[in-house]
């Protein structure tokens, strides 16, 4: 219980650390800081749930983009300013590494099992995000034509 | 009407290189344009170009290119000028000179040093111990991330592009790391890496390189996605050596 607690708030302060590097308004600051930690907590609970980690990664860069649009619309800001901070903590940096290191070690088979996680959680994210994105176009596309039809009568 | 797409031609270029999509770069410029009063925009955007054809409403038409050099890093700061900028000038078209003064300032807005020294070594220092690091361990990774803040200064300009660069910072890093691991043999080597690589790792390079691919963007894309991966091999290149060399 205590580790969950550790990496839900270095999550936050890992999230909060890479919007100041991106130069984001002081004022949006708390806003992205709390998406990392929301994003690593559904993770958490989501790997809890269903195990595995290709689903609960790419459910959680969803949960992260909804989030994200969410916020900017009422925030009025472009969503990649919250999405991005927010999914900071799903980036495969500690199996990336292990990959390397087996490598190192001439591991070959360490290195492709880790190699292959990193691709895939890579992978997951992206689809996560994207997934979100083509429902919120589609959404805004389906009111933008029933608002032209109702005009147009 | 030249100089107004030029001006088109510059926001395009400042939303690129601080890390904005392709899309967004694109939807960006042709409604600018339109708001300008051009009939049709065209515009063709890759991550080291953009193409605009403006056709007016006398029927000519006016293209320009423009070569886009490295990025720039992310700027959320710029972005939002930007968007903003054009949300103004879609609601009422500013005069040439004024749109002229405000690319301008949103160009010359100086970054802070401190936010950026400051946020790599928390973000470093959180992820040593979201990896499971101990608060020694933390310490050295914040120590080495304002290193790696000074190279990003002052190394980066010299070097041939990110790839020589990525290469070097790692060995130089790594080696700093592997020295004190030698020295204090109770820090864990791999959380203070794990700690640096989560700042360096093209991650959300390639991430959203995978984003472009899946929304059609495939050119740009797949040299975003071929780039990240020559990085992240660099990257990793460098602190194998490290670790080759000082036997940890």
């Amino acid at each position: 219980m205590g580790n969950t607690g550790i990496q839900l708030l270095t999550a936050l302060t890992g999230s909060l650390g890479f919007a100041l590097v991106f130069r984001l308004r002081a004022r949006l600051l708390p806003w992205a800081a709390l998406g990392g930690c929301l994003c690593w907590g559904s993770y958490l609970l989501l790997s809890s749930l269903a195990g595995g980690s290709f689903f609960p990664c790419l459910l959680a860069s969803a949960a992260a983009e909804l989030y994200a649009e969410i916020l900017a619309r009422l925030l009025r800001a472009p969503s990649t300013l919250f999405y991005i901070p927010a999914v900071i903590p799903l980036v495969p940096g500690g199996t990336l590494f292990h990959a390397m290191s087996a490598v190192v070690r001439n591991d070959w088979a360490a290195a492709s099992a880790y190699g292959t996680a990193t691709g895939i959680a890579a992978l997951a994210i992206a689809m996560g995000m994207s997934l979100i994105w083509a429902l919120v176009f589609m959404l805004r596309e389906v009111s933008r034509r029933m608002a032209a039809r109702k005009n147009g009568r | 009407m030249e100089a107004i797409l030029d001006q088109l031609l510059n926001i395009g270029e400042l939303l690129l290189q601080n890390g904005a999509e392709i899309s967004r770069v694109e939807e960006t410029v042709s409604r600018m344009g339109l708001a300008y009063g051009a009939s049709e925009m065209h515009v063709f955007v890759i991550t080291y170009s953009i193409v605009v054809t403006m056709r007016l409403a006398d029927g000519t038409c006016l293209t320009q290119t423009r070569r886009i050099g490295h990025p720039a890093g992310t700027d959320y700061f710029r972005l939002e000028a930007c968007n903003a900028l054009s949300r103004r000038c879609s609601r009422a078209p500013l005069p040439l000179e004024e749109l002229q003064s405000e690319v301008e300032r949103i160009r010359e807005q100086p970054r802070s040093r401190l936010r950026i020294y400051g946020g790599s070594m928390l973000a470093v220092g959180s992820f040593t111990l979201f990896f499971g690091g101990g608060p020694a361990d933390m310490l050295v990774s914040m120590v080495f991330a304002a290193v790696t803040c000074l190279l990003q200064e002052y190394l980066m300009p010299v070097c041939m592009n990110r790839v020589i660069f990525n290469l070097i910072c790692a060995l130089l890093i790594g080696l700093g790391t592997c020295g004190c691991v030698l020295l204090w043999p109770a820090l864990q080597l791999d959380k203070i890496m794990i700690g640096y690589i989560m700042l360096l790792i093209p991650g959300l390079a390639i991430t959203n390189s995978i984003r472009d691919i899946l929304v059609g963007n495939t050119i740009s894309g797949a040299l975003l996605l071929t780039e990240s991966l020559l990085w992240a091999g660099a990257l990793a290149s460098g602190f194998m050596l490290a670790i080759w060399i000082t036997g940890v």
